[in-house]
């Protein structure tokens, strides 16, 4: 570590030496207590008479340097900030390099963190642990569901999740053949989906082998390029029982005792018919 | 009443899915729907149900990470102690509380489990437990002084506005639900082709929404919500329209008992009434399903009783008298879709075992009034799904063959039987990430039986006051014949474009306006397939794109090639997704 420091040492002097300065850009988490800190959530002395300039154009700053505010640091050789050019614009949020973080204040040394360590081997059954990390970049990821073979052939499915506030028609998907759907979505690394397949109503939701509703399905977004889900689904609610059960605000037609549900009016079979 | 006594024994059950309350207030909080996070400025205050309050400038939490942080001048008030410093971040599902203390130098401290009094002092922190998001490509949709926060299930803003089309709508509170409980989204309204839904209430376990809503036959009107959720129980009523003179009074309850029983039960109360005054018209339908899981096969009984007339003599005054006063039920066993061997066939049993009782007469059949019917059936489902064939190694060049087949038959007090029969058949294949095409083609035939006579020969008079000579011919048998063909083309998953095209050939022949149209789904679709009168030929197109990050538009039409003189659907379906 004391190698590592005199490095970064050497470093500073020789950027010192190039350029006169060191400075970091990055967004500002405080400026407290003769510190300014970044969402690093490292701690920089300030000197005592630290100019406060606007980064644009250099001229005396108006904005009140404070959380969400971009800045460009300067550094003393002593390792205090001379100067900060804020700015309302993003500035790149960069790393703290070793030459600037050295001057980083704290009173307590830093000790590794185990949990911070490149996580084990283990399946950890799509869940993310403590110690996993997800970059959020864009995944495509396609869903293809077999649904039952009772799904009528004019049948729309949709997808139901907990980020749509469990709206039964949340994501449409399209028709692959008599008994499959299937979407392409993209959705960010790092995200858990909690999901159903319904026929556009809860009503008409999915159910489970058994005939009992059933818990969410769940999806764990990982940093892979593409991600490819197949699902099955054994019943819908609405056909569970073999009867066509009463939908919300029609009443149920009085018992019709043939099996043709929209006939014109018609004599009733009789025993002389046919 | 059952449903009453189910939803108390539900919720007092039920188990609070809330681990965390955490309330909010800051000179301004607002909401970012797309991305499920809040960001608040200006005198922040945090209170949390576990004994912490944290006081800052600034505050930013990502609901879906379950993980907040206030920056600058922070002060915490803890079991531990009060301290002051720069930052504190809280990831509340590991239990990780990440703090900047400021005494007479910075350092870093994290408190694990809630124990502020040990904190591990100099330890490493996650690189990323300060930082504050980009939001520069989100839009507020709501901003609020003050909100109540449940760890992973919900938040609730007070003093909030809501940002509608650029225009800031004042609300006395706004809630919204993200939890992973399902049994919250139930619903039961009846579809509508406008929902404008406005939370006003929650918590972990309700929700009180007002809807703003329009459909074709009742126009504009509002409705009112109230879900109630457990995690193995639900209840959700609504009076919907509620500002109309035909009111429906919906009900649907859940509940699983133990892990293979569940019950579900709806009540639907109509009524036609000016405000609450004395109604003109009132009926009511009942039903419960009751479903118990074996290890192969599952139970089915569903119970349903309708009263058409619930005022009495006189009544209703809304139209015809109906005094019938139905009530059913039937007893349905499954099996489990099981393979048969090792082959990629499957199939199902069914039986089901039916009561129907009406004191008014349910179907007459030689002079006499059959006022109680029995039945019980018998019927199988064998399909193949996703046999493929064709260049198997290439999967552009697979072709996919699906084959389904269900037949029952049904036989009644009254001597006769039904026999239904529907057989499915499609082939499909990808051409390329972009595009696929599937072929079906499906014939449904439904023949009613009758051990002594059965259907007379009669022709219905057409809309042009002509008989339709054709149904002579019918004698309880029907065929529905469908040939489908389907495209979809997806260029992006922003943007795709499907085409069907259906040609039905079905006995007795389709004629235009003759036969009732069915009643029709949330959807707008109609509830049962197989019915009599579609158009003989069909072609649809529907496209989806995405117009912001978060919402993506569908329309879709259908022509129908001057079936009646009706060449295209009536309206566009224009439908607004995630």
């Amino acid at each position: 570590m004391t190698f590592r420091r005199l490095l970064a040492l050497i470093a500073a002097i020789a950027i010192l030496g190039a350029s006169g300065s060191i400075s970091i850009t990055g967004q500002l988490l405080a400026y407290q207590d003769g510190y300014v800190f970044f969402t690093s959530g490292d701690g920089f002395r300030l000197a005592p008479n630290v100019k406060l300039l606007d980064d644009a154009t250099k001229a005396p700053a108006t904005i009140v340097p404070g959380p969400r505010v971009y800045a460009r640091a300067v550094f003393s050789p002593e390792g205090a900030v001379t100067e900060l050019d804020l700015s309302l614009k993003p500035l790149p949020v960069e790393p703290i390099p070793d030459a600037v973080q050295q001057f980083a204040v704290t009173s307590s040394p830093r000790y590794p963190n185990p949990e911070l360590l490149p996580p084990p081997q283990t399946d950890t059954g799509g869940e993310p642990s403590a110690t996993q990390t997800f970059s959020g970049k864009p995944v495509l990821v396609t869903i293809t569901v077999e649904v039952p073979p009772t799904t009528p052939l004019n049948a729309q499915i949709y997808i139901t999740t907990d980020t749509s506030g469990w709206n039964p028609q949340a994501i449409a998907m399209d028709r692959l053949d008599a008994l499959h759907f299937r979407v392409t979505r993209r959705i960010n690394s790092g995200t858990i989906l909690h999901y159903y397949y319904t026929r556009g109503s809860q009503q008409s939701e999915e159910r489970g082998e058994n005939g009992l509703d059933r818990t969410p399905r769940k999806m764990a977004i990982g940093d892979a390029d593409v991600r490819a889900v197949n699902d099955v689904v054994y019943y819908w609610a609405d056909q569970i029982g073999g009867q066509q059960q009463p939908q919300p605000n029609t009443l149920p037609t009085p018992y019709n005792p043939v099996p043709f549900p929209n006939l014109p009016p018609r004599p009733s079979p009789a025993p002389n018919g046919r | 009443m059952a449903a009453l006594v189910l939803l108390v024994f539900s919720l007092s059950g039920g188990r609070v899915l809330a681990a965390t309350v955490l309330r909010l207030s800051a000179d301004r909080i607002e909401f970012y729907n797309d991305r499920y996070l809040i960001e608040a400025d200006g005198h922040v205050r945090l209170t949390t149900s576990d004994g912490m309050t944290v006081t800052g400038d600034a505050f930013s939490m990502d609901l879906r990470l379950n993980r907040f942080l206030i920056a600058s001048h922070v002060h915490l008030r803890s079991p531990g102690g009060s301290l002051d410093g720069a930052a504190i971040a809280d990831f509340l599902s590991f239990k990780r509380v990440y703090f900047v203390p400021v005494a007479t130098k910075p350092d870093r401290w994290t408190y694990l489990n809630g124990d502020y009094t040990k904190p591990l002092k100099g330890r490493e922190m996650p690189g990323d437990v300060f930082y504050f998001p980009d939001v520069s490509g989100s839009e507020i949709n709501i901003s609020a002084t003050s909100a109540a926060i449940g760890e992973n299930a919900y938040v609730e803003f007070k003093n909030a506005q809501a940002h509608v089309f650029g225009a800031r709508i004042p609300t006395p509170s706004y809630y919204i639900y993200f939890g992973p409980n399902s049994y919250m989204g139930q619903n039961s309204l009846a579809g509508a082709n406008f929902d404008l839904t406005y939370n006003l209430a929650g918590n972990a376990n309700s929700i009180t929404a007002l809807h703003a809503r329009d459909d074709s036959y009742n126009g504009a009107y509002l409705s009112l919500e109230q879900h109630l959720a457990s995690e193995r129980a639900y209840a959700v009523f609504s009076l919907n329209p509620g500002t109309k003179r035909q009111k429906w009074w919906n009900l649907y309850a859940g509940e699983h008992v133990g892990s293979k029983f569940q019950i579900n039960i709806f009540n639907q109360l109509y009524t036609n009434q000016v405000g609450l005054e004395s109604p003109l018209a009132a009926s009511n339908t009942g039903s419960a399903v009751l479903t118990q899981a074996f290890a192969h096969s599952s139970l089915t009984a569903y119970i349903a009783q309708t009263n058409y007339n619930l005022i009495g003599p006189g009544y209703p005054k809304d139209g015809p008298a109906v005094t019938n006063h139905p009530f059913s039920t039937n007893l349905s066993w499954n099996t489990f879709p099981q393979r048969i061997f090792k082959t990629p066939f499957y199939f199902q049993l069914q039986y089901n075992y039916g009561y129907n009782h009406d004191d008014m007469g349910l179907q007459e059949y030689g002079g006499v009034n059959y006022t109680t019917l029995w039945s019980h059936g018998l019927g199988y489902t064998f399909y193949l799904p996703a046999f493929k064939f064709g260049n198997r190694d290439n999967p552009y060049k697979t072709y996919y063959f699906n084959f389904n087949l269900n037949h029952t038959r049904t036989w009644y007090t009254i001597p006769h039987h039904v026999n239904t029969t529907t057989a499915t058949e499609s082939v499909s294949r990808t051409f390329s990430r972009q595009f696929n095409m599937y072929v079906a083609y499906s014939t449904s035939n439904t023949g009613d039986y009758y051990k002594t006579g059965g259907y007379v020969p009669y022709a219905p008079i057409g809309p042009d006051g002509q008989p339709v000579d054709s149904f002579l011919a019918f004698r309880g048998v029907d065929t529905l014949r469908t040939a489908s063909l389907g495209a979809t083309y997806t260029a992006n998953p922003d943007f795709v474009f499907t085409l069907g095209f259906q040609h039905h050939d079905d006995f007795p022949i389709a004629v235009p306006n003759l036969y009732p149209p069915p009643p029709l789904n949330n959807l707008g679709l109609p509830l049962y397939t197989n019915y009599l009168g579609q158009p003989p030929w069909q072609l649809t197109g529907d496209a989806r794109v995405r117009i912001l990050p978060h919402l993506q538009v569908e329309v879709a039409r259908s022509y129908y090639f001057n079936f009646g003189q009706q060449r295209w659907s009536p309206q566009f379906l224009v439908q607004f997704s995630q």
